[in-house]
């Protein structure tokens, strides 16, 4: 595989006195999708925005692109080629579908307007929804298209890296279904994405790199295709509830539990 | 009628007042006590140039308005910025330090003295309904409409004008869209100073003299506008001006009493008072 | 894999000692403080400067007062100068007109300002944030204008006299030591406002003070009657700003309409967050200095307000918190703790048991009988004419797509919005016109979507806080610690630490809510619920942001609920194989109807609810 796109080296980092992130390296290499899986509070989520650069490192380096970009604003990585699908979605509530999408091509749309229009057509074809619905308030959207809304946004910018933070929490399982074959799309497309989430059957199927962290250290990485039962009941505790569940796409050492 | 036309001409300074209460508000969910101070002070660079020195009026007026916009910039580079995830109560009180830090400045620098500034313009003026429009009256109206709408077109319309609205939906959100966060604030800021400018030259003319903390009326004026209009839409906030002028007019109309001086402002309070209680997200608010 | 590390085992709770170092801290101040002063100062100090610590004192009582307002209930009031003036007046007609001594004055002035404070509380009862503020200006330049210069009070701008006549023998104003003896008046009843206020943050009432500042939605879920407490944040504070008021007319022997303006009251705001929003100490600490640092810095040659007020922007934009930050020790570990249990394996976490003393339920008859409901939001039909039954001793699961009303469902079975049309029975009581926290006290318990905790305190006290309606002390009990308050407290702050320790974050228990990750908030969340066994348990998306580990402990936990313990369980969730593993019987709500219901098995295979709800992911 080639250089990885985002490198991750000895990352620290907590709130107050709290470690959180115990130096972590983690590569994601371009084109695939990495999850990153574990127990609540394993540091998931404070990963992911030390990434985004919304929660500061303590210690360690962030490289992206060849740029070391551990000490930049949000809003300079993103400039680099980073986009986000936030946690909750996010949509701006008071701004309409295309003024989001807008709001999401800034930095495009402040390079080189031509490209961010093209931009703008493409995520209209991927979600035609979203073109029947432009002048529509977000805030009225229902959860499924403001998912749809948040992806499209992300898309928008052209970017080399999407951060994706739990894309199915709260979703009706069918809309779940839909934004998975959404992103698997976009996947083909040869994105690549950094994924937190915790509906485990949602997060291997589109993952093909996993890495499991527990009290903030990375305990396994690699292929999503070669993680076993046992290892992910051992770290996530998945058991009786998902076992069934999850039996298609796993390989399977023993039957635990 | 002559009343209502006097209430909205009053009014639509208010609206100025209010729109720069409601930007920043709407932004950063601060109430800025010195939204009115900001221009008392720099209208004494107006004064300087214009009444001491003889240049136009309108050269004067210019710097008061690029003062006015340093001390915006200023403030919210320097006090603002570090506040950025401090408790919203405590960035309040730092606008009530600024509030203070002006007037105090004011009342060094120029106290004792009542200060005379020449109009705006000269020329022009026109009757409604009985009442004498002046010119600067005539200019306010012009100022205000265009200020009105220049804002609300470049809110709506340009990019940048979208994230300072999408910042102020969700600042986190927008910063990870890649919209510059301080620049926004700065903006934001900026443009309060400017709107503060505005409004004091143009109720000036109507005041009479400047002296310091003359226009303290103006802000409980803006306020309640801004609080009228709901506190979320800059349309809201001009509307909000206007019918306050009008229910301000009127009570000066209906309630003159020399005994109590405050008496209009109580009743004013408590006319909002009762609209908050029968509406409490404003007559132009959104329900949550 | 190694065994799980325990940690935190052994932590001790941190209230006790709280409570001890505090009282300690309030006596050094306040006792040796006067007796050093009354011994030694008078050589040292002339009258005017008794008169600048006598103000000082006052104003640490105003801006205490201001302090439980806006620091623990979160209620802003810049009208509070009005109160402080309604105390002073109160005093200056009991001593000066009636010719009483001081001690009748001065509770004559807690009386009336408490009584004002409740009638200004009542506006904050439907106003929040800036429209509170307003409302309250509008009460302060009221008093200020009108009310403090009426002719049977003062008489325009003449004011009113307040003589210090102790017990009846008349002290001259002038006087150095009568100026010391009464700094020592002063400091006791400062003293005494301390404990009182020590005692409120440690009881239920604090609680239910700071539950409201955080979440009113929130604090009524766990029982709290929001109107109440509310109103009694307003009276307390308002006794305290009588009785400063009052101390402050007495200090300065006159006050007019003038002695109690707008200004003054941005100033106790001002005192109140240069301190630090809820820390008592600081905000006193910061209220003495504003009163005596005017009178010890040197000639600015005018600019003393100019310095002063660029002071104070920059003290608030460096310490946003306050001055408290300073008072409080905080530290950032260096990178040397990364070595120690890089094996360990963490303990899945266990959600906590319900307490001891909770009883085995009946598991018999209807629980919840929700019949035709409708709740509308203007012209939109959110829930349309549903009705389902939810019977003891069973799981029943809601589910359906987003926006299918099912939340609202929730909201009007818990009281957070009204019912437009249909009934509602608990236990074969009609509860659709009760107040939330009157239905949450008969036994209806919910978790939020959003999580419903207050996010800025810690994990410990919003144990606590759960157990708000257990406690069987009244207020007055609370506010003097009685022995039964200090009991039921103690037996509070055991079970909580059982509770934390039980999820396995006892190194946790003390950071506020907000920085813990949404999973482990959820599972505090489900653990408040849980701790009070309440008879029906509304659970809305429980396992959103759980991971798999968790999910799996809070399928047990349910079951242990309804088998166990007899209770009955609500929920609304998307995770399928929880409901399916779970839930007796399940209804399926689609745009506010109900358009099946059955067992698990049944509704999974019907047409109608794949195509509404699982779409592929039930036939995947």
């Amino acid at each position: 595989m080639s250089t990885p796109l985002l490198t991750l080296t000895g990352i620290r980092a907590g709130f107050g006195s709290q470690t959180i992130i115990h130096g972590i390296d983690l590569e994601v290499p371009a084109g695939q999708v990495t999850g990153l899986f574990g127990l609540n509070g394993a540091g998931k989520s404070v990963l992911l925005k030390v990434v985004a650069g919304v929660v500061p490192t303590w210690g360690g380096r962030i490289q992206f692109l060849g740029n070391d970009i551990t000490t930049l604003s949000p809003e300079r990585r993103v400039a680099l080629g980073m986009a986000h699908v936030p946690q909750g979605r996010q949509v701006f509530p008071s701004l309409t579908v295309e003024q989001n999408l807008r709001v999401g091509g800034y930095v495009l749309d402040r390079r080189d307007r031509a490209a961010f229009h093209t931009q703008l057509e493409r995520v209209y074809e991927m979600f035609p929804l979203l073109a029947e619905r432009r002048r529509q308030y977000a805030g009225t959207l229902s959860g499924g298209q403001q998912a749809m809304l948040a992806v499209g946004r992300a898309l928008i910018s052209d970017p080399k890296l999407v951060l994706i933070d739990e894309p199915s929490a709260g979703l009706a399982p069918a809309i779940v279904e839909q934004l998975l074959e959404s992103l698997l799309g976009i996947r083909e497309l040869g994105l690549t994405m950094l994924l937190v989430e915790q509906n485990i059957r949602f997060g291997l199927r589109l993952s093909n790199q996993a890495s499991l962290l527990q009290r903030g250290r990375v305990v396994y990485s690699g292929k999503t295709a070669d993680l076993d039962h046992d290892t992910l009941a051992s770290y996530l505790g998945v058991g009786r509830l998902l076992s069934k569940d999850l039996s298609a796409g796993l390989k399977r050492t023993s039957r635990s539990r | 009628m002559q009343v209502i036309v006097v209430g909205l001409i009053a009014g639509s300074i208010y609206a100025l007042i209010a729109a720069g209460i409601t930007l920043v508000y709407k932004s950063s969910r601060v109430l800025n006590f010195a939204q009115a101070e900001i221009g008392t002070l720099s209208l004494y660079a107006t004064w300087w140039i214009s009444g001491e020195h003889g240049q136009p009026w309108i050269v004067g007026a210019l710097a008061a308005i690029a003062i006015s916009i340093a001390i915006g910039l200023i403030f919210e580079r320097i006090i603002i910025r570090p506040m950025m995830t401090a408790p919203r109560v405590t960035v309040a009180v730092a606008t009530i330090g600024l509030f203070t830090f002006l007037i105090a400045l004011e009342a060094v620098w120029f106290a004792g003295s009542i200060k005379i500034l020449p109009k705006p313009l000269n020329r022009g003026g026109f009757e409604v309904a009985g009442v004498f429009v002046s010119p600067s009256q005539e200019l306010s109206l012009v100022v205000v409409a265009v200020v009105a709408l220049g804002l609300a077109a470049y809110l709506r319309y340009t990019r940048f004008g979208l994230a300072v609205m999408a910042s102020a939906d969700d600042p986190v959100a927008a910063q990870l869209m890649g919209v510059p966060r301080a620049r926004v604030s700065a903006f934001t800021w900026g443009t309060a100073g400017a709107l503060s400018a505005l409004a004091v030259l143009l109720i000036q003319p109507t005041v009479g003299a400047l002296a310091p903390g003359a226009f303290s009326g103006l802000f409980i004026g803006g306020l309640t506008a801004a609080l009228v209009g709901g506190l979320s839409s800059l349309p809201g906030a001009f509307v909000g001006g206007l019918l306050v002028g009008v229910l301000e007019a009127e009570a000066k109309a209906h309630l003159v009493t020399t005994a109590l001086p405050g008496v209009q402002s109580v009743a004013m309070l408590a006319i909002v008072l009762a609209v908050l209680l029968l509406r409490p997200q404003g007559l132009l608010g959104r329900t949550a | 894999m190694t065994a799980g590390k325990t940690q935190g085992a052994g932590v001790p709770t941190s209230g006790a000692y709280n409570r001890r170092a505090n009282l300690a801290l309030a006596a050094v101040l306040f006792i040796a403080l006067p007796i050093s002063t009354v011994q030694a100062m008078p050589k040292l100090l002339d009258g005017g400067q008794w008169l600048i610590l006598d103000q000082a004192a006052a104003f640490a009582l105003a801006a205490m007062s201001l302090n439980l307002l806006l620091g623990y209930t979160g209620q802003i009031s810049l009208g509070h100068a009005g109160l402080l003036g309604v105390g002073a007046f109160a005093s200056g007609v009991v001593t000066s007109r009636a010719e009483l001594p001081m001690i009748v004055g001065l509770v004559v002035a807690v009386i009336a300002s408490a009584l004002v404070a409740l009638i200004i509380g009542i506006p904050a009862l439907r106003l929040r944030g800036l429209y509170l503020a307003i409302a309250t200006v509008a009460f302060g330049i009221a008093m200020q204008y009108s009310v403090f210069r009426s002719d049977w009070l003062s008489a325009g701008s003449a004011g009113i006299a307040l003589p210090r006549r102790l017990w009846g023998e008349h002290y001259l104003t002038t006087d150095a030591t009568d100026n010391a003896t009464f700094l020592v008046i002063c400091l006791l009843l400062l003293l005494a406002a301390w404990i009182v206020d020590s005692n409120v943050l440690n009881t239920r009432v604090g609680r239910a003070f700071r539950a409201i500042r955080e979440n009113e939605p929130v604090a009524q879920s766990f029982g709290i009657n929001v109107t109440r407490y509310k109103l009694l944040a307003f009276v307390l504070s308002g006794a305290m700003a009588g009785l400063a008021g009052a101390l402050y007319g007495h200090t300065i022997g006159f006050v007019n309409n003038e002695s109690f303006t707008l200004e003054q009251s941005l100033l106790l705001v001002t005192m109140v967050i240069v301190g630090g929003m809820g820390h008592r100490l600081a905000v006193i600490i910061a209220a003495a200095t504003f009163v005596i640092f005017p009178f010890v810095l040197p000639g600015l040659k005018g600019y003393e307000l100019v310095v002063g007020a660029a002071i104070l922007m920059l003290t608030v934009a460096q310490h946003p918190e306050g001055i408290a930050d300073l008072l409080t020790a905080r530290h950032r570990p260096l990178a040397t703790d990364d070595e120690d249990d890089d094996a360990a394996m963490p303990e899945l976490p266990n959600l906590p048991l319900p307490s001891g003393m909770v009883t085995q339920r009946p598991g018999t008859g209807t629980v919840l009988e929700v019949q035709d409901v409708t709740v509308r939001f203007g012209g939109l039909v959110a829930v349309d004419g549903a009705s389902l039954r939810v019977p003891a001793g069973k799981i029943i699961g809601l589910i359906g797509p987003n926006g299918a009303g099912k939340s609202t469902l929730f909201n009007a079975v818990s009281g957070l919005v009204r019912v437009d049309r249909g009934v509602i029975r608990y236990r074969g009581q009609e509860i659709q016109g009760m107040r939330c926290d009157q239905r949450a006290r008969l036994g209806i318990a919910r978790s939020f979507q959003q999580v419903g905790l207050a996010k800025d305190l810690s994990m410990r006290e919003n144990f606590l806080l759960a157990q708000h309606q257990l406690a069987s002390y009244g207020d007055v009990s609370a506010l003097l610690m009685l022995p039964k308050a200090w009991r039921t407290e103690q037996l509070f702050r055991e079970r909580a630490d059982e509770a934390v320790s039980s999820l396995g974050l006892s190194d946790l228990a003390d950071m506020p809510v907000r920085n813990l990750s949404g999973g482990q908030q959820r599972l505090v969340e489900i653990g408040c619920l849980l701790v009070t066994a309440p008879d029906l348990v509304m659970l809305d998306e429980p396992s959103a942001g759980m991971a798999p580990a968790a999910a799996e402990s809070l399928a047990e936990r349910l079951r242990d609920l309804r088998d166990k313990l007899g209770r009955t369980v609500l929920l609304i969730e998307h995770n399928v194989p929880l409901v399916l593993d779970t839930c007796d019987y399940v209804y399926v709500l689609d745009a506010g109807q109900i358009i099946a219901e059955g067992p698990p098995e049944e509704i999974t295979s019907q047409q109608q609810v794949i195509d509404a709800y699982f779409g592929a992911a039930v036939t995947a």
